[in-house]
């Protein structure tokens, strides 16, 4: 457990909440692109099969497998609060995305709520960096239900 | 806003945080161990499986209330659960509230709020 927490650096947390990022991203688009291949939408068995007819909705499905997989073990020491929060950064991705791959337009109101989720997120990994020391394991990290956390 | 698509609203914000919050008692239980272990650990208790179950109802009650208002201001009430798992962590796991935290847990709430608001423009 010793040894499991020490590789647990400020990398570690950069590239997992990256992984976990591209994964949402992956989920957004494809269901984007299994609803354009399947349009148009209907309460019926003939659209489900549509949807399921094109890889998009498999691709979606993968996304979701591998989110969940990166967040459990995100969360092992990640505490919640801020975490959950950093997750939204795939606002901004598929924000980005959309505009290229769909031709939405990147109006300036979407710049700047953009620009402010970045804020919020550097605001965390600075909160982040500077409550635990080096070899300090997050307090959070020690009640599963905040049984021993101290404050 | 009609008393369904509030009713939709609450149920939304109630799934997302119970199911963040069973992801996080099942993911930092210290006595689940390390690789697969810990998987199998996990999968024999409640907790992830309460997150899982929470998942799939808020993914239907999600495409629900996207039927009956926009994307763009499903996303701006989505935003208030950023807040809502920022106060539950507090009180059922001692999250410390640090004034860093706190601003750039609100900073990203605003955020998503504000890019809600501009896509319904």
């Amino acid at each position: 457990m010793s040894t499991d927490r020490m590789t647990r650096g400020k990398s570690f947390y950069f590239f997992g909440f990256l992984i976990l990022v591209a994964f949402d991203t992956v989920v957004q688009l494809s269901f984007k692109y299994a609803g354009n291949h399947a349009f148009p939408p209907e309460a019926n068995w003939a659209w489900i099969v549509r949807v399921f007819g094109h890889p998009w909705i498999y691709l979606a499905v993968i996304g979701y497998v591998g989110n969940f997989f990166t967040w459990m073990t995100l969360l092992k020491h990640a505490p919640i609060g801020p975490a959950f929060a950093v997750t939204h950064l795939e606002v901004v991705s598929v924000m980005l995305f959309s505009v290229w791959l769909f031709q939405e337009p990147l109006t300036w109101p979407k710049v700047i709520g953009a620009s402010v989720i970045v804020v919020g997120i550097i605001c965390l990994a600075f909160a982040e960096s500077g409550a635990h020391p080096e070899g300090d394991a997050p307090t959070e990290a020690k009640g599963a239900l905040g049984v021993a956390a101290g404050n | 806003m009609s008393p369904l698509v509030v009713t939709l609203w609450l149920l939304n914000v109630t799934l997302d945080t119970v199911g963040q919050l069973a992801f996080k008692a099942a993911a930092s239980d210290p006595r689940a161990g390390d690789g697969l272990a810990r998987w199998r650990y996990m999968a024999s208790r409640p907790w992830i499986w309460v997150g899982l179950i929470s998942y799939v109802a808020e993914f239907l009650v999600w495409i629900a209330f996207l039927s009956l208002i926009d994307l763009s201001q499903g996303v701006l009430l989505g935003s208030i659960n950023i807040v809502v798992v920022m106060i539950a962590g507090r009180i059922l796991f001692r999250e410390k509230l640090t004034p860093l935290r706190v601003t750039g847990i609100l900073l990203v709430t605003a955020g998503v709020a504000i890019v809600g608001i501009a896509g319904a423009g």
